[in-house]
């Protein structure tokens, strides 16, 4: 038997299942007015400490809850919950970023029309995150001024994806040869127009206004 | 370091591809990856070759190729098929 070779020419996302979960999601959470930020960054730069901050500045009527994600542990849950607003963990269980059907089952049961701000943060790492769409208006990077300024050049996609960066512990900067401008002039490389706020979730400098850019409208 | 999720997502949507062509083998398929798709593609290379292995998929061929921006797209799959 002969045979014939045959070209299908695709246009087809590698993700699009997950891209379109997360188009379902969007759609869910702009009919509640809700608006989804997912918060990325490196392991230890600071995502639940500034969710603590964040959560204990907030009044307790604000309509607000966070899904966190680790690979084990529910240990981030257990610190985010003590302000009182709806917390879930999800544990990827290995998975080194959440991805659209995670963040859905974890909603599973919560009303939407009780929220306007949820956050979601994700798996400490700052690679594979960038892929997966979940449903946010926003991705939010966080760098601490710990890690390095050469940071956006070496993980390029995180920061090109994002819409504001926050630049945290900056109360360490009379400790560490970190070089904020640069660190500025690097994201800025990749991304044009990402916002810059900076701020120390030990002192609490800069956190008015992140937030106001919480407040303000998407 | 989600490569392998990836590779898992590109063997998925070739056997979608191949529903409406039975009797068809799968020889190649074609991917794009963007530089700032936050995809290494030596380490999807690898992947891949590491779920195929020992699968009808075997001998298919993963084609990447460099992109612009955040790109992560299909774009060809080529098929050997028996004529009729």
């Amino acid at each position: 038997m002969s045979t014939t070779t045959t070209k299908v020419p695709l246009e087809r996302k590698v993700l699009s299942e997950n891209d379109r979960l997360a188009a379902e999601l969007r759609a869910e959470f702009a009919r509640h007015g809700i608006r989804c930020l997912n918060l990325i960054s490196s392991p230890g730069s600071g995502k639940t400490a500034l969710l603590e901050r964040t959560l204990g500045a907030f009044d307790p009527a604000m309509r607000v809850a966070v899904l966190t994600g680790d690979i084990q542990t529910d240990a981030d849950a257990r610190r985010l919950e003590r302000y009182g607003f709806p917390v879930r963990q999800i544990t990827t269980a290995g998975a080194c970023h959440l991805d659209a059907r995670m963040v859905a089952k974890a909603l599973e049961g919560w009303d939407l029309a009780q929220l306007d701000l949820l956050f979601i943060e994700n798996v400490g790492n700052l690679v594979c995150p960038t892929s997966y769409d979940l449903g946010e208006v926003a991705k939010v990077v966080l760098l601490s001024v710990a890690e390095g300024e050469e940071k956006p050049l070496k993980y390029p996609g995180i920061f090109f994806k994002s819409k504001l960066m926050v630049l945290t512990k900056i109360d360490l900067l009379p400790y560490v040869p970190f070089r904020l401008d640069d660190a500025i002039a690097n994201a800025r490389a990749i991304q044009p127009d990402i916002e810059i706020l900076r701020v120390s979730n030990t002192t609490g400098e800069g956190l008015e206004t992140w937030m106001e850019w919480l407040r303000r409208p998407a | 370091m989600h490569e392998l999720g990836i590779a898992n997502s590109i063997l998925e949507a070739v056997k979608t591809e191949l529903q409406p062509h039975p009797g068809a083998r799968p020889v190649r398929i074609a991917v794009t990856v963007g530089a700032l798709s936050g995809v290494d593609r030596d380490s999807l290379a690898f992947c891949f070759e590491a779920i195929v292995k020992g699968t009808p998929f075997e001998l298919l061929a993963l084609d990447l190729k460099e992109a612009a921006a955040d790109e992560l797209q299909l774009t060809c799959l080529e098929l050997e098929e028996p004529t009729p």
